[in-house]
């Protein structure tokens, strides 16, 4: 069997997936990206291997994706996170054709023509207004963890309007609100409102068509899913549980099996000309 | 020179620390390489892009020094062209104006309009002597030897009168087999470009052709010769990238930073950057009439680029051959913003490429841009489709 391999070095948690030619995951593993990237890489990449029960050796090639792809130097190639979604995403709901990825310090919106080719692609400023990391600042201005902010908004019965999503700026608005007695679960609904209206504004910048796909970490957050879709008034896919996480390097892991098929199909190509070759 | 040289921050360090050295000195605007030489009591010629006898100034005594423009803000030079003209122009008087560098002599070349004019416009600002060195705009002309022996024989009276001596032929033997042998170093880099690119990055191979300019050509030799056995013995991983060709920077140089980031995606295995130091093909004879040789071997033996003329060189087709030396896959095409002779090329190389059915990428660059996330996006982009459709 073949194996393939797909890291995505994200801005807050890198991600491995090692697939077989049937594109079946049999490993994964993810874990924070800190600082040392081509470190991380590696020992995701090693993580997921050990997980899917298999030897270093065994996995054939190695496709690096995300912010820091380029650090990667385990891989065989890097790729964009666009591409890599692109191909993730297809695998799951074949007949997408906008993708939305809200990640640790990004967003990414892309629309798809056939074969997960991707046609046309906005992402955010260089500053982290509208990601991720506007919600943790958000979260945490009020004493919560990351992994709190699911439980929390899950109790909201209200979305308090937060004006903007500039994680400096929100931090007044929010400490108003909370001299004002609103409850966290509703000033967390209203980050969350606000950060779905930039990234519909992304969507909309690509001319977005269905189907929607929405991948990336902040998609765990089931009220973040609930609120694109009242607000594009449209159904969304989302991958089952954590692999929105993993859809990318899912898609990176695709493209490593693509590309060995490729190689193999120039190789025979190469070959059969030389056997066709005069004199040969 | 005397002493121990003017670049010596790289002596006994390991490979990347000796990169990093190269490309602190290439990004530093106050050239402190061309201070120290001047603080030892040498002269210095600044020659502008793209091609430069430099032996003969070498031959001299004094320091050619590369004109090739910086990533300065052009803050008085731009009162002195037009907005619609490149910016290496602007920012290579800037240095001058702005006394980053200090010369002797100023010497331009007719590559084209801007380019000739600079000369009259630099001569206004500053007591030293600035010419103009007509290289032959006919090529093919029989007399186009004999008639460049002349102008090297003009420039080296020049040369002399700044030198405050005469130039022997024995001088310029002894500089040409300098220079022969630096030459011979940068095809050596450029072989390990096109053999196995995964030993030095696009950026790192610049870095140590360019500081060239600005260092003598004795110590650049000395600096070739300790880093390349350093290369070869690199352990690099190789990975599967497209291998590329990068077209354009025959003049106006791209940031470091552009050129690192394209060497990021796809491994360049040939290009014209500072094609001027690479210009000569193979080592000038050193029998014979010097200046006569050097002329025959910037005729016969040489590279290409948009602003050289010959009809035994269309551009396109060399284009063609350079990929095809270095089994690229694909090219980059691309020209300096404003910049006549390389965009018009670009319809050239372009149509050839279409014609051969080598995928290439097209752009424009600036020196003094500093945002490169869209073009690298792109770029990745044109290389994805290469690796997987």
């Amino acid at each position: 069997m073949i194996y393939t391999s797909g890291i995505d070095i994200g801005s807050t948690y890198t991600k491995a997936v090692v697939i077989d030619a049937e594109n079946t995951i049999v490993g994964r593993a993810m874990q924070p990206t800190g600082f040392k990237l081509a470190e991380v890489a590696e020992r995701v990449h090693q993580m997921a291997v050990e997980e899917a029960g298999l030897a270093a050796d065994d996995v054939r090639y190695v496709v690096a994706t995300g912010f820091g792809r380029h650090q990667a130097q385990i891989s065989d190639v890097q790729v964009t996170d666009l591409t890599a979604a692109a191909r993730g995403t297809t695998l799951f709901f074949p007949a997408t054709r906008t993708i939305l990825d809200v990640g640790g310090q990004t967003m990414k919106a892309s629309r798809l023509g056939d074969g997960a080719k991707v046609k046309s692609f906005r992402l955010n400023d260089k500053c982290a207004a509208g990601t991720g990391a506007f919600l943790e600042k958000t979260a945490r201005y009020m004493g919560y963890t990351t992994e709190e902010i699911g439980p929390l908004v899950a109790t909201s019965k209200e979305a308090i309007p937060i004006s903007g999503v500039c994680a400096v700026f929100a931090e007044s608005e929010v400490i108003n609100h909370l001299s004002q007695g609103v409850a966290p679960a509703d000033i967390m609904h209203g980050a969350i409102v606000s950060l779905v209206g930039r990234s519909v504004q992304l969507m909309k910048r690509v001319r977005m068509e269905p189907e929607f796909t929405l991948i990336g970490g902040i998609l765990r957050f089931q009220r973040m899913v609930d609120v694109v879709r009242e607000q594009l008034e449209a159904e969304v896919n989302v991958p089952d549980g954590d692999m929105v996480q993993f859809t990318s390097a899912l898609g990176a892991a695709i493209l490593g099996q693509h590309r060995l098929h490729k190689l193999a199909d120039e190789r025979r190509g190469a070959k059969d000309a030389r056997a066709t070759a005069p004199g040969a | 020179m005397m002493g121990p040289g003017v670049l010596t921050e790289w002596r006994d360090q390991p490979l990347d620390e000796v990169f990093w050295h190269c490309r602190e000195l290439l990004e530093d605007d106050s050239y402190p390489t061309v201070k120290r030489w001047r603080e030892g009591g040498g002269k210095v010629i600044g020659h502008f892009q793209v091609y430069f006898p430099e032996e003969i100034v070498h031959a001299g005594g004094l320091l050619p020094f590369k004109v090739r423009g910086a990533q300065v803000e052009p803050l008085q030079a731009d009162s002195r062209f037009g907005s619609y003209l490149c910016s290496i122009l602007k920012t290579s008087l800037e240095l001058a104006l702005s006394k980053r560098i200090e010369l002797e002599m100023f010497v331009t070349h007719p590559i084209c309009d801007a380019a000739r004019n600079l000369a009259g416009v630099w001569g206004r600002n500053f007591s030293y002597p600035c010419q103009i060195l007509y290289l032959p705009q006919n090529a093919n002309s029989n007399h186009a030897a004999e008639y460049l022996r002349g102008e090297y024989a003009r420039l080296k009276r020049a040369v002399e009168d700044v030198a405050g001596r005469e130039i022997a032929d024995q001088d310029l033997r002894r500089s040409l087999a300098l220079f022969n042998r630096n030459r011979a170093l940068l095809r050596e880099l450029y072989a390990i470009k096109r053999d196995a690119p995964w030993l030095v990055s696009a950026d790192e191979a610049y870095v140590l052709v360019a500081v060239g300019g600005l260092i003598p050509r004795e110590e650049h030799n000395e600096l070739l010769e300790a880093v390349i056995p350093l290369i070869r013995g690199r352990e690099a991983r190789r990975q599967d990238r497209v291998r590329v060709v990068f077209e354009g920077g025959f003049c106006e140089q791209p940031p470091l930073d552009l050129i690192r980031a394209i060497g990021r995606s796809c491994y360049v295995v040939d290009d014209d950057l500072l094609i001027g130091l690479r210009w000569i093909l193979e080592d000038v004879p050193l029998d014979g009439d010097p200046l006569l040789n050097l002329a025959r071997s910037y005729l016969e033996s040489s590279s290409y680029s948009p602003v050289q003329h010959d009809l035994r060189k269309p551009k396109e087709k060399m284009l063609l051959k350079r990929i095809q030396d270095s089994a690229a896959q694909a090219a980059i095409v691309t020209a300096a913003k404003m910049c006549e002779p390389g965009l018009e090329e670009q319809v050239a190389y372009t149509r050839a490429l279409d014609e051969a059915s080598i995928p290439y990428f097209v752009s424009e660059f600036e020196e003094n841009m500093t945002s490169f996330d869209h073009l690298e996006i792109q770029l990745e982009t044109f290389i994805e489709n290469l690796l997987f459709e």
